[in-house]
């Protein structure tokens, strides 16, 4: 177990191109030992390149790659320690589920009793013990991704655990299961894990620490709550929460806000540059609050519709020229048309040029 | 209705092929058995009834000296060029095509795919153009009118063929199963053999049946790099022929030519199944 620290690292897959396309540009970016990570973004983002990269199936064009500060960028992916699970689960067909698991120590040359007592612990943590016999051929499709996984935990070398989409083929029940599994492994080995997904859920529910990515960059770090309350650019407010962060465009003037024909007073603590222009106000829809009177935060709305999830309704209000939504609670009272809306002041977040203002 | 009259067609159209495949071994069958009188007095199928059966078409095949031509010994030379050439073809065929399935060559404007489309354009010359060059070759090397020199040549035509269908094959198998592999902790090599070329038992039976087919079947170079000293199977079934056709014993030595081929054939057929690859990934 170590610490990654990838230095400067950058990566293109045309390096003889005149303006090579970049599907990792520039970053900068250190994965704690023993942490949980989620690598989050749309598809064609640069998450898979970068795994690869820490596991050495890609040599990065840039930057080095550090394990404990000892430089592993020129180390072949064998010496690395590393544990890999693909997003389609990749087993050795003509082998039995035992051999398959077994397959890495095989490797590193582990005597035979060792082998057995150490396939025989990771085939109980996977519920797998029954099937250790069976030819992996057989097994469905959610047990296979479990044999990928457990061929990483078998070694106790392992760096880190990396994931890259492994629960696409599964079942919704068995991801939760698996997941569950995932967290145990965490705990009981505390071994440092980085999950590559793009579905938010996941992330959020997996990991401490979670990295959004798009085109290539990295857009923010942060803890869930982190990228929930605080997006720090417009880009997470959109991708990170269902429905997305409302956005609105918004001015400054006579030291208020100017917003969809009203004014709100400015947050405390944010200090706007002169001249700072495309100013959007970001309120989470579970933050925006439906009010019976006029108030200082309050905008004059009207409800255009009601969308019914189960266990929330999701609330759109015309407020002028702009739409607002609302998350509200299943049995909430809802005004038939003209309403208040309220936008509570330590809840809203600003951004100039798509970018968080910094807040006191 | 419907449903009989396709079943009709179905096994009608499986009738008339297996007739045109099966009835020339059929009449080379009853031909091997007959005499010289008993092929020149009409058309003639059930023997003891129709025709006196005799086993001198067959006899003349294993006797040494008078009448016919001893094939024993060209059979044996046949099997260990085929057999030699083709192992060694699909040993080097086989790493030739993963190198080129995985790994990426460039010299200068040559890239993979032209790389590849040199190896099978070996194959597209005309053999009478190589002739002249081998010919010339082995005698430098004084390999002429040996099995050595002969499973050289061999390697050199049979070779493509391996590499041409086992590239396909290995671009088939996901790369993702070598990655998996290596982060297992194989090298590339290791990755290789003991990942790789398991799960590719279908491409190697499949181009081993070409080489084999190619090999056992080649007339032309046993014929122009042979003398007297070494001499293959089909240059010794020609070699019987005389002014008078001997059908009796061209038909028993065709049918010997044949059966090595058949055999292999039945044995392999269970591991052509394209199934067998299904679910490595999935």
């Amino acid at each position: 177990m170590a610490m990654i620290e990838l230095s400067h690292i950058a990566h293109t897959y045309e390096p003889t191109a005149v303006t090579p396309a970049y599907a990792l540009e520039k970053l900068n970016l250190v994965w704690n030992d023993g942490g949980t990570y989620a690598l989050l973004g749309p598809s064609g983002c640069g998450k898979t390149t970068m795994l690869n990269i820490i596991s050495g199936l890609v040599r990065p064009s840039q930057g080095r790659v550090l394990f404990d500060h000892v430089d592993f960028t020129d180390f072949p992916t064998p010496k690395r320690n590393i544990a890999q699970v693909f997003q389609f689960p990749v087993v050795y067909t003509l082998m039995s589920v035992e051999d398959n698991l077994a397959f890495p120590l095989i490797c590193r040359h582990v005597p035979k009793a060792e082998r057995q007592r150490r396939v025989r612990e990771v085939a109980e943590l996977l519920n797998l013990t029954d099937k250790l016999s069976k030819p992996a051929l057989k097994l469905a499709a959610d047990e296979k991704q479990l044999i990928s996984l457990g061929r990483g935990l078998v070694r106790n070398d392992v760096t880190a655990l990396l994931m890259d989409e492994p629960l696409t083929v599964i079942d919704p029940q068995m991801k939760f299961e698996i997941r569950r599994k995932l967290k145990k492994i965490n705990e009981l080995y505390a071994l440092t894990m980085v999950y590559v997904t793009h579905d938010q859920t996941e992330a959020m529910t997996f990991a401490d620490t979670i990295v959004v990515m798009n085109e290539g960059k990295v857009v923010q770090i942060g803890t869930p709550q982190d990228l929930y309350n605080r997006p720090q650019t417009t880009y997470v407010g959109y991708f990170v929460g269902s429905p997305a962060m409302n956005f609105i465009k918004c001015t400054i003037d006579d030291g208020k806000l100017q917003i969809a024909g009203g004014a709100i007073p400015v947050p405390p603590g944010l200090s706007i540059p002169a001249g700072t222009e495309n100013l959007q106000l970001g309120i989470r829809p579970s933050n925006v609050k439906l009010g019976t009177s006029r108030c200082e935060q309050s905008l004059r709305g009207t409800v255009q519709r009601v969308q019914e999830f189960g266990n929330y309704r999701v609330v759109t209000v015309a407020v002028k020229d702009e739409l607002l939504r609302l998350k509200l609670a299943p049995g909430a009272e809802i005004p038939a048309l003209d309403t208040w809306v309220v936008l509570p002041e330590d809840r809203i977040c600003l951004y100039a040029d798509d970018e968080l203002l910094a807040q006191k | 209705m419907m449903r009989t009259t396709y079943l009709l067609l179905k096994y009608t159209a499986i009738l008339i092929w297996s007739s045109f495949v099966v009835l020339p071994f059929l009449w080379a069958l009853t031909t091997s058995f007959k005499t010289a009188h008993g092929i020149t007095s009409g058309a003639t199928y059930i023997p003891w009834l129709q025709y006196e059966p005799s086993l001198e078409g067959w006899k003349v095949l294993v006797r040494t000296g008078g009448a016919g031509i001893n094939i024993v010994q060209p059979y044996i030379s046949s099997m260990v060029v085929t057999v030699g050439a083709s192992l060694i073809s699909l040993a080097l065929g086989t790493l030739a095509a993963y190198g080129l399935s995985r790994f990426t060559y460039r010299l200068g404007f040559i890239k993979n795919s032209d790389i590849r489309f040199f190896f099978i354009s070996q194959r597209i010359m005309p053999p009478i153009v190589l002739a002249i060059p081998f010919f010339l070759m082995l005698q430098y090397f004084g390999l002429l009118d040996s099995i050595i020199g002969l499973i050289i040549v061999y390697i050199a035509l049979l070779l493509p063929i391996a590499t041409w269908v086992m590239v396909d094959f290995f671009n088939n198998i996901l790369r993702e199963i070598d990655e998996m592999a290596t982060i297992d902790g194989c090298n590339p090599i290791g990755a290789f053999f003991r990942v790789i070329l398991p799960n590719s038992l279908p491409g190697i039976v499949v181009a081993g049946l070409f080489c084999l087919i190619f090999g056992w079947n080649d007339f032309f170079f046993a014929f122009i790099l042979t003398f007297t000293k070494t001499q293959l199977l089909p240059v010794a079934v020609v070699a019987l022929n005389s002014s008078v056709t001997p059908w009796w014993s061209l038909s028993a030595s065709a049918l010997v030519s044949v059966a090595p081929l058949v055999i292999i054939a039945f044995v392999v057929e269970r591991f052509l199944s394209s199934g067998n690859m299904a679910g490595a990934i999935r």
